[in-house]
């Protein structure tokens, strides 16, 4: 039970808390309060809807409901809250690439590059159909061997998700093979993020691009559109081409910010994606489902807002759509002239949409090699309301970067940093010490102090490690690379820690996932893992733990230092 | 004090009272795999009802004690176990009329609730998500309008 001590680090987040609190608007802090305490039965995974002879809990201090009425007991229940969040996360990422392929069948969208896009297409449907041999080759051959030995290697939808679920409607299977099914399930997400990184360059192209962001890119004399959350990538691309047609300004809150030749400024990140509203510079919203908080619609009525849904259950033509929505920001802008607009100056340059092919890798890998650079980061995950909103994310980085850990990070994690400057190439001296600082001046143009990979549906990151592995000629789980998920809160970030851990790259990832009820399922996170893949999940359950503490820990484990706060340390070999 | 209406049977203050009482590391992620098991000293059971201890005018379990173990508080009115002094007779287990008093064969203890009265206010009253526990005077709560 932790009230909140500091709600946001972001400034211009904070300047609309008192007038929340003011007009009686309640944010997703004070409902976060409301909540406590949250139920400690399904935070450590010790509950169970899954029949209708339920709900069940595994008591931990009782005798008597230790047990579940099918017999599922404490380990069985937490792996299966671990199964149920990948298998929910895998799920919201095909939703995403679906949309997008449909939209490219359809052909609502002119791809660049004809023949590649038809390729990817076809790649991708038939990793839904059956795995995807073509996909596997990407991936170096000793980690197929041991997916192929754990019998992770995804093989389609039917076999992956379907079949994964129905572990959580009965069966004998225990922990470990629980496990290893939410490991499948995640595999495919992985997959099926890498090919839709590929479809998206072939689409649309790729390139980084500068870009203003923070709530200060808000008009004060213009129509604006705000686009939340994830949908179909040529709806948008339809919305931007529409609105610059009439002058109407469109940006995003937790959507893809770069679609070339459109750019969609990131407003804000995920925790503190109501305030924009409370500025009285939004006229209109299109929200899709994935990252979008339900309480957006009542704050979009106190705002007068428009509210335009995307995902129903009936589909409309993305050009006429477009439009229609355009049309309806204009009007808003029309009767909402009387509404103050109270725009906070905040407003940073990011750098965004880096890749691999942007870098020079073998610069990266030589200095891993070479030991000056002690490792690198990665920084993912989303706003999560427990922890000070960017707080973590921001301390983790000016830690690393002090102490020579290369950090990249990816999504709505890029947002947040970018607010405090660590995507701006101007302030890359500022934020890094003299090894890193060096490094991103040779490795690339313009690098700024961490480096944005794009959304996590897009692949950077995977396409990334594999290319630090073959330049460096060794596998993952043998590089100094770990992963951070500092603030997570979707599934499908449980579903990335999850296919991170699979490639061989240790993964810290706070909250705690619900498995901390079963001593069991925390030991295969880390010995069966270590065993398969070579990478642990590191699954902290110290809630108390300040940012600055955790940046300590996971420096002593870059620089193979023991630390009794660290526990087990991910790398088997981290005495040498 | 319960409010039958309001409990809905979800457990939590067994929960977060076996954490924040019984436990030693007081950690709900430690405290579950702590032996011997921690003891909560309230208990949902069979209906939604919370039961823990009613701390009686007249508590039958302060006149079976055979050597002053279970004691009242003379300040609160609170009826509470010496543990060092408790011999594990389990008189008190027998007599109590509500069943609130556990034996702790591996402690050797009598295990109740003190209505957590070192610490202020009783946890199980504070994470009760519907409000069903309070803290309330007797005469107040039976004027109270449901």
């Amino acid at each position: 039970m932790e009230f909140i001590q500091k709600k946001t680090a972001d400034n211009a987040a904070e300047h609309f808390l008192p007038k929340a609190a003011d007009r009686g608007t309640k944010l997703a802090w004070d409902r976060f309060e409301g909540q406590l305490p949250e139920c400690g039965f399904c935070e450590s995974g010790l509950s169970c809807r899954d029949c209708l002879q339920g709900p069940c809990i595994s008591n931990p201090f009782r005798d008597a409901n230790k047990l579940g009425v099918c017999g599922k007991d404490k380990d069985i229940l937490a792996v299966q809250s671990l199964l149920r969040l990948v298998l929910k996360g895998t799920m919201a990422t095909l939703d995403q690439v679906d949309d997008f392929v449909e939209g490219v069948v359809a052909k609502k969208a002119k791809p660049r590059d004809k023949t590649a896009a038809a390729r990817i297409i076809a790649e991708i449907e038939a990793l839904q159909k059956s795995g995807a041999a073509s996909a596997k080759k990407s991936f170096p051959k000793a980690l197929l061997a041991a997916w192929e030995e754990a019998g992770v290697v995804p093989q389609g939808v039917a076999r992956d998700l379907f079949k994964a679920s129905q572990k959580t409607e009965g069966g004998v299977a225990g922990v470990e093979e629980t496990l290893l099914w939410a490991f499948k399930a995640a595999l495919l997400g992985a997959f099926a993020r890498k090919l839709q990184g590929s479809l998206k360059k072939a689409v649309f192209g790729a390139a980084p691009a500068e870009i203003e962001l923070d709530m200060g890119v808000l008009k004060k004399k213009s129509a604006t559109i705000l686009l939340y959350g994830r949908f179909s990538p040529i709806l948008k691309t339809k919305i931007a081409e529409a609105a610059a047609k009439k002058k109407v300004a469109v940006m995003g809150v937790c959507t893809d910010p770069l679609l070339w030749p459109h750019v969609f400024a990131p407003v804000t990140s995920y925790g503190s994606q109501e305030l924009p509203l409370m500025t009285g510079a939004v006229d209109l919203i299109v929200v899709g489902d994935q990252f979008v908080n339900p309480s957006l619609a009542a704050i979009a009525a106190e705002y007068s807002v428009a509210v335009v849904q995307t995902e129903t259950l009936k589909e409309q033509n993305p050009d006429a759509f477009a439009k229609a929505i355009v049309e309806r920001a204009i009007n808003a802008y029309g009767f909402r002239r009387s509404i103050v607009r109270d725009i906070p100056d905040a407003r940073t340059t990011a750098l965004m949409g880096l890749s691999a092919g942007d870098l020079n890798m073998k610069k990266i890998a030589a200095a891993l090699a070479a030991g000056r650079l002690k490792g690198v980061a990665i920084l993912a995950g989303t706003n999560n309301v427990k922890f000070t909103q960017d707080l973590p994310f921001v301390t983790l980085a000016q830690e690393f970067l002090k102490n020579g850990i290369m950090c990249l990070s990816e999504g709505d994690a890029s947002v947040s940093l970018a607010k405090y400057g660590f995507l701006d190439p101007k302030q890359r001296e500022k934020h890094c010490g003299r090894v890193v600082a060096e490094l991103l001046g040779a490795a690339g143009k313009n690098l700024p102090a961490v480096i944005d990979l794009g959304l996590a549906e897009n692949g950077g990151v995977i396409e990334f490690l594999l290319a630090l592995a073959a330049a460096s000629g060794k596998s993952l789980k043998e590089l100094p690379v770990l992963a951070c998920f500092a603030e997570a809160n979707r599934s499908a970030e449980a579903g990335e820690a999850l296919s991170l851990v699979a490639m061989g790259v240790s993964t810290y990832f706070w909250p705690c996932l619900p498995v901390t009820g079963s001593p069991k399922t925390m030991e295969a996170l880390s010995k069966l893992c270590n065993s398969i893949f070579g990478a642990k999940l590191i699954v902290h359950t110290d809630k108390k733990m300040e940012p600055l503490a955790k940046a300590g820990m996971i420096l002593k484990v870059f620089n193979r230092v023991a630390d009794p706060a660290a526990g087990d340390h991910p790398w088997t070999d981290w005495k040498k | 004090m319960v409010d039958k209406e309001k409990c809905t049977g979800c457990h939590q203050c067994e929960l977060w009272c076996g954490t924040e009482i019984a436990s030693i590391s007081k950690e709900l992620s430690q405290a579950i795999n702590e032996t011997p098991q921690p003891v909560p000293r309230v208990y949902v059971e069979g209906k939604p009802f919370a039961l823990q201890c009613r701390h009686c005018e007249e508590a039958p379990c302060l006149d079976a004690c055979p050597n002053g173990t279970m004691r009242r508080d003379p300040e609160t009115g609170l009826i509470y176990v010496n543990e060092p002094t408790c011999i594990a007779c389990w008189m008190c287990v027998m007599v109590c009329p509500f069943g609130i008093i556990s034996p702790s064969s591996s402690l050797k203890v009598a295990i109740k609730c003190d209505r957590c009265r070192n610490m202020g206010y009783p946890i199980c009253a504070e994470v009760c998500p519907t409000g069903a526990l309070s803290l309330a005077e007797r005469k107040d709560y039976r004027k109270k309008k449901f």
